[in-house]
């Protein structure tokens, strides 16, 4: 099997699909593609060893930023979207110096922090947010053509995408893999790992600021309560987490897996398909801890290329 | 090329080193030891800027790198190997040892050539250049750790403890290379327990005990010291 011609295909389907189904099937995507970039962003953090608990915040005020620069200034959507990266990026830049002396759980809470203490900002700054009952934009992005809105989505989870895998690929990798690997060693190895941790925090963010702009526009409406949803967080790391860490194909295939099941299962269950979405996400944990993606390609894998097998995961 | 003025260094309240100077000077092998908790790492660490000094300095040609963050005292030309948890598991030992240039402007140009010398130094590493690091065993990882330093084209090189947990045929190993990495106009700084092998690399060398300086001679003059012998030695 090819690998090249399989993902080519695959990347055909996706930009045809909106010629061969509907409304509906293509809601689906649009949520999935959502998710799966806030996964993948997740993911980008957590190889440097830093587990951040902020999607959902910078996702907020991303979303936030988009939706209040198009209601009060009357931006054009399209570009309140790329506003809404730049916002997180520059809240992202200015926290980053504070939170990122921190490490381990330390850091993590104090994510998941800051994601209410946005949240909060917003609530009471309701002259210019709505506050509690949040914004209603006039429009939503595209008058709402679920098409354009599938192929909006699709350009933005293929440039994720393309950047994790520059993650993979270039210089930074091994700057990346060896924060996490041991600080130590990655200092006096020459390695700024401030520098390091800053950038990736910042780039991620900026994804979280994007993809929550897109969900704003998209929707055409923010208010605390859901756009600060812990379901941005929880998700995309359930996601990770399903398909496998520290790679590029683990969140994408958590994130189509999960969000395909979950969709069938309403339908299947509409009280309570939760509970066995929950049930299915601790299995995958339990049963196969590095994921569904590493599982399945060791698997395959051929005894003389485990090497390359490892090394790739790293 | 290194001079440490006076150098003191505490954790919050507990003070570690006091007023400690010492000197290193071009091509020569210097040793510090001293027993558990007596301060080695943590002077080592002072010097590498992963710890700060309360007070005092260090000083490398002629600047001052006291308080220079560790990536840029590593691009000065000092490397560092760490005690233990020194390597990159998932990585083979090719990137391993790339990885030690990767990131200093310096020897990235000179990548291929610092490779093939230390690839004359330790044989091993190039036989198993496509093995995944975690896989070697203690002794070979240990080596892999020195030629990784090495990669960095350092002008000082900073052991800490590189005989711990090792078997003694493989410390001497160990130690013979470092002899040979002394000839190429390499510093080194060796801080170890094991006075005994230590000993037989150092040119000076200096005892460490409760932070302090306790004796400080050439490694002849170490060897014969009576408390040295009784102290580390056990004769």
């Amino acid at each position: 099997m090819n690998k090249k011609a399989i993902l080519i295909i695959l990347t055909a389907l996706a930009v045809v699909l909106p010629f061969f189904t509907g409304a509906y099937v293509l809601s689906i995507f649009i949520s999935i593609f959502v998710f799966l970039s806030l996964s993948l962003s997740w993911d980008m953090m957590l190889r440097t060893g830093q587990l951040s608990f902020g999607t959902a915040g910078f996702f907020g005020i991303g979303a936030y930023a988009s939706a209040l620069a198009v209601a009060n200034l009357g931006l054009n959507p399209i570009l309140s979207i790329i506003l809404g990266g730049l916002f997180s990026a520059i809240i992202a830049f200015a926290l980053g110096f504070v939170v990122l002396r921190l490490r381990e759980i330390y850091f993590a809470i104090t994510t998941l922090a800051l994601t209410h203490v946005f949240s909060v900002i917003i609530r009471n700054l309701s002259d210019i947010t709505g506050g509690a009952s949040g914004t209603i934009l006039p429009n939503a992005i595209f008058n709402g053509d679920p098409k354009l809105i599938y192929w909006a989505i699709l350009l933005i989870t293929f440039m994720v995408i393309g950047i994790s895998e520059m993650f993979k690929r270039t210089k930074i990798r091994f700057a990346i893999n060896s924060i996490r690997n041991d600080e130590t060693t990655a200092k006096s190895s020459g390695i700024d790992v401030f520098k390091y941790l800053l950038l990736v925090f910042v780039i991620t963010s900026a994804i979280q600021g994007v993809i929550g702009a897109f969900y704003a526009q998209q929707f055409a409406f923010v208010n605390p309560e859901s756009t600060f949803s812990l379901n941005f967080l929880l998700l995309p790391i359930a996601m990770a987490l399903v398909g496998g860490i520290y790679t590029t194909s683990g969140p994408i295939i958590g994130a189509l897996i999960l969000g395909l099941i979950s969709e069938y299962l309403k339908l299947l269950i509409p009280y309570g398909h939760l509970v066995v979405y929950g049930v299915i996400i601790v299995l995958v944990v339990l049963f196969l801890p590095e994921g569904i993606f590493k599982s399945v390609k060791k698997l395959f894998a051929s005894k003389d290329n485990v090497g390359s097998d490892i090394n790739a995961q790293s | 090329m290194l001079e440490i003025n006076n150098l003191d260094v505490s954790y919050d309240k507990i003070q570690v080193i006091w007023d400690l100077s010492l000197k290193i000077s071009n091509n020569e092998a210097v040793g510090i030891f001293g027993p558990n908790g007596s301060g080695k790492s943590t002077l080592i660490k002072a010097i590498m800027g992963l710890v700060s000094a309360g007070s005092g300095e260090v000083i490398y040609n002629g600047e001052s790198i006291t308080d220079f963050e560790t990536h840029n005292i590593t691009k000065k030309g000092i490397a560092l190997v760490p005690q233990r948890r020194e390597l990159f598991p998932l990585m083979s030992v090719k990137e391993n040892l790339r990885l030690g240039a990767a990131y200093i402007p310096k020897a990235r140009k000179r990548i291929e050539e610092n490779l093939q010398s230390i690839y004359q130094i330790f044989p091993i590493l190039k036989e198993r250049e496509k093995q995944l690091a975690g896989t070697m065993s203690g002794g070979q990882q240990r080596m892999l750790a020195v030629g990784r330093a090495l990669m960095s084209n350092p002008k000082l090189l900073i052991l800490d403890e590189p005989s711990i947990g090792l078997q003694p045929s493989l410390v001497t190993d160990l130690f013979k290379k470092l002899n040979e990495i002394k000839k190429q106009d390499v510093s080194v700084l060796l801080a170890e327990q094991n006075v005994r092998q230590g000993l037989k690399v150092i040119d000076r060398g200096y005892v460490l005990e409760n932070g302090k300086i306790a004796f400080a001679d050439n490694a002849e003059k170490l060897s014969n010291n009576e408390h040295i012998q009784k102290t580390y030695l056990g004769l």
